[in-house]
């Protein structure tokens, strides 16, 4: 498809909406669709993930099974279909292609697979059988620490799960990370907290992880001398924390967590790195569940998702003020105006 | 009748299968007249069967066989033994069990349902009591001499109750299970409603009281097995949930244990006789298992029948187990298996039954017999009762005494009557030594002695080693692991003289040096259990060793408690390869607790591409307009209850295999999806047509959903970084005024003017390939110093004014940018390079790029500036030193090093994420060259150097040297020891002596010798290496 050519470069406003025809989105000209994938899956989809460069979309769906193809070029050809799970597949990850190409996912099934792609045929590398309940959660650690993956399942534990390299798997649980259950987990990026003022700057990055729960809180999780311990329990919500999301940093000392919850809020934790202190700050309140968040690369824009079908996508202002860079209600030019008088 | 003494009566009685009013009206005189004649038949024939067969039935095992003719789909022995009440669609009858003739009372009753189960009330005191299920209702009835009395009805199923249990602690309360996924307690003293009321999202299809126990049951929902407590669920009845509206799902309890215990159907459940943990399944996969449910997780032991397993119920002696196949098999299995629990072979057979078995229940030991009796009902509508005799009992493990008088004949020998008074006096006196043996008169519950329980104990206990069983002194040696393996425990046992029957072994840990706290509370848990078992009669051995096994599970002390652990268990293979199969339905287990699932979202993949996925336009909202997202999968599963029972009416289930619909729930709990909920409401919402033309249009919408695609979006307009810009970009720090004009060209032929006001990622990583030059020592380049330029306050100024004049920066550039310059407070050594770079930038002033550096750069001097006053107040507050001069000299120094750099180097680690940060995003673009130019101005490469690392002692001068060449005397530092000259290329040396030379010298030598060529008595080709990595 091709790319539009920007005319207005002052704007960079989007829609994003699922109620046109094409039940996608009505975009204005910055953003464009450049490939659209009809994967055929017989039920939900329920995650989707491009991988590294861009160039496989994996999908996983209620049907069980997980469904691999290649996007490159505009192209959508259905490269495998990975079936292996007993139940609905609730997430994947793409690991670094340092690692090779890998996959993982997690399901109903109460199994996390991790698939690898050798000569271009899939197979599971590995089977992870010890949760209890449901996991709904997966996500690799930045290539930094190896690989490494991180569930959280309904049984309200997290496991961390590493590979040795040779084959073989470690596994480390933090039991009872969160009672009822845990929604989901993410990685804190590769960057060693103390290294922004530790001239030295060798130390190793220390291993932390964010996670959210059905107890309403948010818990940021370090590994220390191979144990993990509690650092630190965000208490801001009123119903199930839906999805936890680590901003990526570009080396900046800040560190951002975006949290969503059953209570349709979204809260935006920042620490300053100086201390253990950690500032929230709502998002937004929608009117459904958000389930779903995700930071771009640069870790400077948010993107929400919910129970309503839609999708924002959020940016911070100078003021510090989340900013709606994607919502219809909030004219263009309005949001143009402010930031020109902002500047 | 024949010889051997075995009696067998038949009583045998057509009943018309037609059914019709006509039938029901005969007068009961008629009844009886055709019931004599009958009989008389059967028994005529039975006699001439009889003669011939005399000898065959020798060897059977039954006592007696009533041939009933009639249909029933559940039969029951009460507690007493007396009574077995079999029930059918048409009929509710009572076999008189003591009555030699098995006397029949029969109670007409008239309903289109079968009766699903029966049971008997146990306790003795209301032995009369019985309860029956029948569709989606409960029936107490009470039978009285004078004949069946209809007590009372409870309702409160909404679909077919598949099972229910009498309380064997409280008399009045029953539990009955449903495919509705309800388990509910009734009170029958007021059965208006249940008194406690259980919640799962599966249809539970047994229901079965602890023996041991009082509040604890189990259900079986397909593959899986719930253990409750009856406390526990009015607790969380309390509970609230933070909104409103989930009160609905409060009810819901969960279950004190979970055990994945099949991968298909579980058709029956047994609690064990003798210890409150244990309990048997079995299952459509062909296999029992044992439990403990304390260790839900792992499977006791699995004994394999090959065949669909119906029920398996303990046997009340020893350790035995009694199995049928599943009755709608009918593939002429008509046996009944009995089971040593530890041997995976049937230790007997009970041949006679001429079709399926339906039901087998244990009759109470009677007052003057030492066999166990059961009572099995099969659909050839015979009700036999089989004997258990000592030798069998022994088979599976029971301590019967001494059987020594001829268990053969025992097979033979009547038991009951017409035997002759020598062989009446033999069994008496028998039975008199038996009960003298066992101080309990209760079956199987006599301790064994301690001979029999080292015998007998199962050493595979996880983290317990059996070291020593020493009947001699009376003691048992142990050593426990704790669950890591790092520490274990030794552990003595002693047994005292009268061990089993009052006192409780000593318990004696070995090793002093675990914790005093530790030592006392295992001390604790082992006596605890060892008393409780004792008092119970029972051995205590083996739960004492297993009670260690699992308090060592637990962590050593509550400090490491705490903590998380560390070491994982890895899961035991064996158990978890069989969960691997099974197949999870949906709404399973604990789906409460399960978030809703995301149907739809939105991703940032890749370096600049947002992958969105969602619902199609039509499945926009859950049904009925609710305007919310449910929270937790549970509720997908109640509102297809909900849909099902409103839409699909239960199936009448007529003339089909009586027990088929009754004990077993004959279909799973439909699963529902997440996709019918989103799309089963939206014809709900149109049900303005004709009732069939929604279905078969929702039928068809289910089959082909109409599923939104994934769209990927190119979102690089958004983010503030660009490939294309990446890719051309180019960094070339030896012509920076060329490098800038040439970037500024790229950005703009990319239509990105709007990059004026981004100080992103991408540009701050190429700021700092430019002016953060790792060469720390060496100033700026000369050439910049060189040129000649005036530098004045005016042209600083309006830089000053343009870079304020652009639209504002990013937040993370704002923060970053006082961070670069914070540092600096000394006034500035002009000229400096930036004024170079000014003037040379406004050649190329539309570039956005380097207006964003000029500013970056003009912010720096115009701190500078403005710092000027603040340098000297930081001087005033040093100024408590001595040699206050040479400090200022030494800083003006250094503050003049750090000026002459672009960026302060204090931020160092700082500019290298950046730079790595931008080589990431590079790398994810696919463009590795620009990727590795970037991090080639990195200061700090990611990873040191770890491992070995050789050095060379130069040859001549003993220095440690680097490189070929020794940087003190010059020379080759490494001589080859063959030709005695300086190697300059590949050198090879052995590990061991360090000696070593020319590659092509040392493998001439090694071709034909083992030893260094030194003579140093180093045997280096078969050096061993181990040293050097010991050493490492």
């Amino acid at each position: 498809m091709a790319r539009p050519v920007p005319t207005d470069l002052g704007h960079y406003f989007s829609i994003f909406f699922f109620e046109t025809k094409d039940h996608l989105c009505q975009l204005n000209i910055m953003v464009s669709v450049i490939n659209s994938i009809d994967t055929a899956h017989e039920d939900m989809i329920h995650d989707a993930q491009l991988d590294y460069y861009g160039t496989k979309l994996a999908t996983c769906s209620s049907d069980r099974t997980i469904k691999i193809f290649d996007v490159k070029g505009g192209q959508q050809t259905l490269v495998s279909e990975l079936r292996g799970h007993e139940g609905p597949v609730w997430q994947l990850t793409w690991a670094h292609p340092m690692f090779g190409s890998i996959l993982a996912s997690c399901g109903y099934d109460r199994k996390v697979v991790i698939w690898k792609e050798n000569n271009g045929s899939w197979g599971k590398l590995y089977e992870y059988l010890s949760h209890d309940s449901s996991v709904n959660s997966v996500q690799f650690a930045s290539q930094e620490f190896g690989l490494i993956l991180a569930c959280g399942s309904s049984d309200g534990s997290i496991s961390i799960i590493s590979s040795s390299g040779d084959g073989t798997w470690d596994a480390k649980k933090i039991t009872n990370a969160h009672t009822i259950g845990c929604n989901a987990v993410s990685w804190a990026p590769a960057v060693s907290p103390s290294a922004l003022f530790d001239l030295s700057g060798r130390s190793q990055p220390t291993k932390r992880l964010v996670s959210g729960g059905c107890d309403n809180l948010v818990k940021i999780w370090r590994e220390e001398d191979g144990k993990w311990i509690e650092d630190k329990k965000l208490e801001g919500h009123s119903d199930w924390v839906r999805d936890v999301a680590w901003a990526p940093s570009i080396g900046l000392p800040t560190s951002i967590i975006a949290s969503c919850s059953q209570d349709f809020r979204v809260i935006i934790w920042t620490n300053d790195g100086s201390s253990n202190e950690w500032n929230s700050q709502l998002l937004h309140k929608f009117n459904d569940v958000v389930w779903h968040l995700s930071w771009s690369i640069t870790g400077n824009i948010l993107a929400c998702s919910g129970g309503d079908n839609k999708v924002s996508l959020w940016k911070e202002n100078l003021e510090g003020q989340w900013m709606c860079i994607s919502d219809v209600n909030k004219g263009q030019g309005q949001i143009t105006d402010g930031q020109r008088s902002s500047s | 009748m024949g010889g051997g003494g075995r009696r067998q009566l038949e009583v045998g009685r057509r009943e018309r299968l037609g059914g019709g009013r006509r039938e029901r009206d005969r007068g009961e005189k008629e009844r009886s007249r055709e019931f004599q004649v009958l009989v008389t038949l059967c028994v005529k024939l039975k006699e001439l069967l009889r003669k011939g067969l005399d000898l065959a039935l020798k060897s059977l095992d039954y006592l007696s066989c009533a041939v009933l003719l009639f249909q029933a789909s559940a039969m029951a022995v009460d507690c007493l033994g007396k009574w077995t009440v079999l029930a059918g669609r048409k009929l509710l009858s009572l076999v008189d069990l003591e009555d030699s003739h098995l006397k029949l009372h029969r109670n007409p009753r008239q309903s289109k349902w079968d009766i699903s189960c029966v049971q008997w009330n146990p306790h003795p005191s209301h032995a009369n009591l019985f309860v029956t299920a029948s569709n989606q209702k409960l029936d107490v009835f009470s039978w009285q001499d004078t004949g069946i009395n209809h007590q009372s009805s409870i309702r409160g199923h909404s679909r077919t109750v598949s099972d229910v249990s009498w309380s064997p602690f409280d008399v009045n309360i029953i539990a009955s299970c449903s495919v509705d996924a309800l388990i509910n307690l009734w009170d029958i003293r007021d059965t208006k409603k249940p008194s406690s009321s259980f919640q799962t999202v599966a249809g539970a299809s047994q229901v079965k009281w602890n023996r041991m126990t009082n509040n604890l049951f189990a259900t079986t929902h397909e593959g899986d097995v719930r253990i409750w407590d009856t406390r526990v669920g009015l607790v969380l009845a309390y509970k609230v949930p933070h909104s409103s509206r989930l009160e609905i799902h409060v009810k819901g309890n969960s279950p004190l244990h979970y055990i994945a215990a099949h991968i298909s159907k579980i058709h029956g459940l047994d609690w064990s006789h003798t210890s409150e943990s244990n309990l048997a399944t079995s299952s459509q996969d062909g296999s029992i298992k044992f439990w403990d449910i304390t260790n839900p997780r792992q499977c006791k032991g699995t004994l394999t029948a090959g065949l669909p397993v119906w029920r398996a119920r303990y046997t009340p002696f020893g350790q035995g187990l009694v199995t049928v196949v599943v009755p709608q098999l009918r593939r002429g299995d008509n046996v009944l298996y009995l089971w040593d629990t530890n041997h995976n072979a049937p230790v007997h057979q009970f041949v006679g039954h001429n079709d399926v078995i339906l039901e087998f229940q244990w009759r109470k030991l009677q007052e003057n017999s030492k066999d166990f009796q059961l009572v099995t009902w099969s659909k050839d509508q015979t009700l036999r009762i089989w004997k258990i005799d000592p030798s069998l009992q022994k088979k599976c493990g029971h301590d019967v005494g001494d059987i020594s008088d001829s268990s053969e004949n025992e097979m033979t020998l009547p038991v009951f009557t017409s035997q002759s008074s020598e062989e009446a006096e033999k069994v008496q006196a028998e039975l008199e030594r038996q009960m003298s043996l066992s101080p309990d008169n209760y079956q199987g519950q006599q301790p064994r002695s301690l001979q029999q329980e080292f015998e007998l104990i199962n050493t595979e206990i996880p983290n317990i080693r059996v070291e020593e069983l020493d009947l001699e002194k009376r003691m048992c040696k142990v050593v426990a692991m704790t669950k890591s393996g790092s520490a274990s425990i030794g552990l003595v046992m002693k047994f005292p003289e009268n061990y089993p029957f009052g006192s409780a072994p000593a318990f004696e840990f070995q090793e002093q040096n675990i914790n005093i706290g530790v030592k006392q509370r295992l001390h604790r848990v082992l006596s605890d259990t060892a008393l409780r078992h004792l008092k119970r009669k029972n051995n205590c051995l083996e739960p004492c060793l297993r009670q260690l096994s699992n308090a060592l599970e637990f962590p050593m002390n509550p400090e490491e408690r705490r903590t998380p652990e560390s070491e994982m268990p890895y899961p035991f293979p064996s158990v978890t390869s069989k969960m691997s199969q099974s197949s999870y339905h949906m709404h399973s287990y604990m789906d409460l607790n399960i978030p809703f699932p995301r149907t739809s979202g939105a991703k940032f993949c890749a370096a600049g591409y947002l992958v969105v996925f969602g619902r199609a336009q039509e499945a926009q909202k859950g049904p009925s307009g609710t305007d919310f997202t449910p929270k937790s999968l549970s509720e997908l599963v109640e509102y297809s209850s909900k849909m099902r029972m409103r839409t699909v009416p239960v199936i009448k289930q007529q003339n089909f295999l009586p027990f088929q619909f009754a004990q077993s729930p004959p279909k799973t709990v439909e699963s529902v999806t997440i996709k019918e909920w989103y799309y089963r409401g939206q014809f709900k919402g149109k049900r303005g047509r004709s009732k069939e033309q929604n279905d078969s249009r929702s039928k068809e919408q289910e089959k082909k959903p109409h599923l939104s695609s994934v769209k990927i979006f190119d979102i690089f307009t958004v983010l503030p970084i660009n490939r294309q810009l990446g890719q051309k970009y180019i960094i070339n720090v030896d012509d920076i005024p060329a490098m800038c004009s040439h970037n500024a060209k790229v950005a703009e032929s990319m239509g990105r003017k709007d990059l004026v006001r981004v100080y992103d990622v991408q540009t701050l990583a190429m700021l700092c390939c430019v002016f953060w030059d790792r060469r720390d020592a060496v100033p700026v380049k000369p050439r910049t110093q060189s040129t000649p330029i005036d530098h004045t306050p005016q042209n600083e100024s309006s830089l000053l004014t343009e870079a304020m004049a652009g639209p504002v920066a990013d937040k993370a550039v704002a923060t970053l940018t006082p961070g670069l310059i914070s540092h600096v407070t000394s006034p500035p050594i002009l000229p400096s390079p930036m004024t170079f770079l000014h003037s040379q930038l406004t050649e190329v002033s539309s570039h956005p790029n380097l207006a964003a550096l000029a500013g970056v750069l003009k912010m720096r001097r115009s701190n500078s500036w403005s710092c000027l006053e603040d340098s000297f107040e930081d001087y005033r507050f040093e100024d408590d030193g001595v040699n206050v001069k040479e400090k200022e000299a030494e800083r003006e120094q250094r503050q003049h090093d750090n000026n002459c750099r672009m960026l302060d180097p204090s931020g160092q680690h700082q500019y290298d994420q950046f730079l790595h940060s931008y080589s990431d995003i590079l790398f994810h673009w696919g463009l590795k060259n620009q990727s590795a130019q970037v991090l080639k101005f990195a200061n700090s490469g990611r990873e040191s150097h770890k491992g070995i690392e050789f050095g060379v002692k130069c040859h001549y001068c003993g220095q440690n040297v680097r490189g070929a060449y020794c940087g003190c005397c010059k020379n080759l530092a490494f001589n080859c020891v063959i030709c005695h000259t300086g190697v300059k290329g590949l050198v090879n040396f052995c590990l061991s002596c360090g000696h070593g030379g020319h590659t092509s010298h040392l493998m001439e030598w090694f071709k034909t010798e083992s030893v260094c060529p030194t003579g140093c008595g180093c045997t280096c080709a078969l050096a061993d290496y181990s040293l050097i990595y010991d050493t490492s």
